[in-house]
């Protein structure tokens, strides 16, 4: 079976690098889950919960907030302005996006 | 004998002066391999970031955001340069001022206004011995610069580019290419230019849209490239303040060489001139 190959990058460092059989992800209007042969894709991310399910069973998750996901290919690349074991203390601006700003 | 003393002093003086500039010169080693380190850490993100950012633009949403405006005419340009708080790092800080100096001149040959932003004590130590006027000045950028660092480097100027004081927006600071070449360089932030051989977007589904995307993402890309510089630019410091204290300590040795041998000939020439007294003295006795 193919699987993702993901990485979550923030400005710092890349967070995570690895192989996963699915992923869910918090887009800026809910909860994302990308599965592998997924079309391309570019998605804002909001804040929140993103859950990295290993090929082998168990997953890996992180407190993400703001950023875009970028599908291709089965490649997810993650690029976030915040990522660690907590939820962040401040929200970045790019994570504040509401349905009512979003015309048509 | 009284030259033999002074030059005694000399070496002792010496010697002291290269323990200072080796100990410099381990620790500007050991800096520098953790700020290489968040250098290349960084880049996957800079890189990541600058694909999405060029294939999702275009020159016709210029109309609609004022962060993409495209001034057809520049009156006015904020150039923001970065340099290191301390000295003793050879001519990092003097080569960066001379580089923002000759883009001012350059500007201001064009007829165009220029505004000065500085981030560390040596630029605004220089430019206010000058009695040159800084628009803003800022000194507490650390050897570990954070994002939230950049933000507020870059924040005001981003927001007075958006409203339309300055036409331009220039970033001066060091490229790490390794640690001995650290060049200065002059980057044009804003007005964003598009990336023709990006890759398009146009494949993509876009949630929500991609002008939402990039409108979001801007600001972050304008602050991310910030960072990089003040991530690079640390680095550059550490490798240019290592080369520096290197040659000064290898200086040091030289100069010791010299010194030490001064004063053995010194030492040699005073036991010399003793034995021949010596001699002198019982030869005229017999």
């Amino acid at each position: 079976m193919a699987s993702l190959n993901v990485r979550v990058v923030s400005p710092q460092k890349i967070v995570f690098e690895g192989e996963a059989a699915a992923l869910v992800a918090p887009a800026w209007d809910g909860d994302v889950g990308i599965l592998p042969g997924h079309a391309p894709m570019l998605a804002l991310l909001g804040v929140g919960e993103l859950a990295v399910d290993r090929p082998g069973g168990g997953s890996a998750t992180f407190h993400v907030a703001g950023g875009v996901l970028k599908v291709e290919r089965n490649t997810v690349t993650l690029l976030t302005e915040y990522a660690g074991d907590t939820a962040p203390e401040v929200v970045p601006a790019s994570a504040t996006v509401f349905v009512e700003d979003v015309e048509d | 004998m009284a030259g033999s003393r002074d030059v005694k002093r000399r070496i002792k003086s010496v010697e002291n002066t290269r323990q200072i500039t080796r100990t410099m010169e381990l620790v500007a080693t050991s800096k520098l391999k953790r700020a290489t380190d968040r250098v290349y850490a960084a880049r996957p993100y800079a890189g990541a970031l600058h694909e999405i950012v060029a294939g999702l633009y275009s020159p016709a949403l210029s109309e609609k955001y004022p962060i993409l405006r495209r001034p057809e005419t520049t009156k006015r340009a904020a150039v923001l340069l970065l340099t290191a708080n301390r000295g003793l790092c050879g001519g990092f800080n003097s080569n960066l001022i001379k580089q923002a100096r000759t883009l001012m001149e350059e500007l201001r040959g064009k007829g165009i206004e220029t505004e000065l932003h500085i981030a560390g004590k040596k630029a605004v130590a220089y430019f206010r011995f000058r009695g040159e006027e800084m628009a803003t000045t800022r000194t507490d950028v650390g050897d570990h610069p954070t994002v939230d660092d950049a933000e507020s480097l870059i924040g005001p100027i981003r927001d007075r580019f958006e409203s339309g004081a300055v036409d331009a927006v220039y970033l001066v600071s060091s490229q790490f290419r390794s640690a001995m070449s650290t060049p200065p360089h002059t980057r044009e932030l804003l007005p964003i230019e598009g990336d023709p051989d990006a890759p398009s977007a146009d494949t993509f589904i876009l949630s929500p849209s991609g002008d939402m995307i990039l409108e979001r993402i801007l600001p972050a890309y304008i602050r991310n490239a910030v960072f990089t510089a003040l991530v690079e630019n640390a680095a550059a410091e550490q490798g240019a303040r290592r080369s520096a204290m290197k040659s000064a300590t290898d200086n040091a040795g030289d100069v010791l060489e010299h010194l030490t041998r001064t004063y053995n000939r010194a030492r040699q020439a005073q036991i010399t001139q003793e034995i021949a007294e010596i001699v002198g003295g019982s030869a005229a006795l017999e």
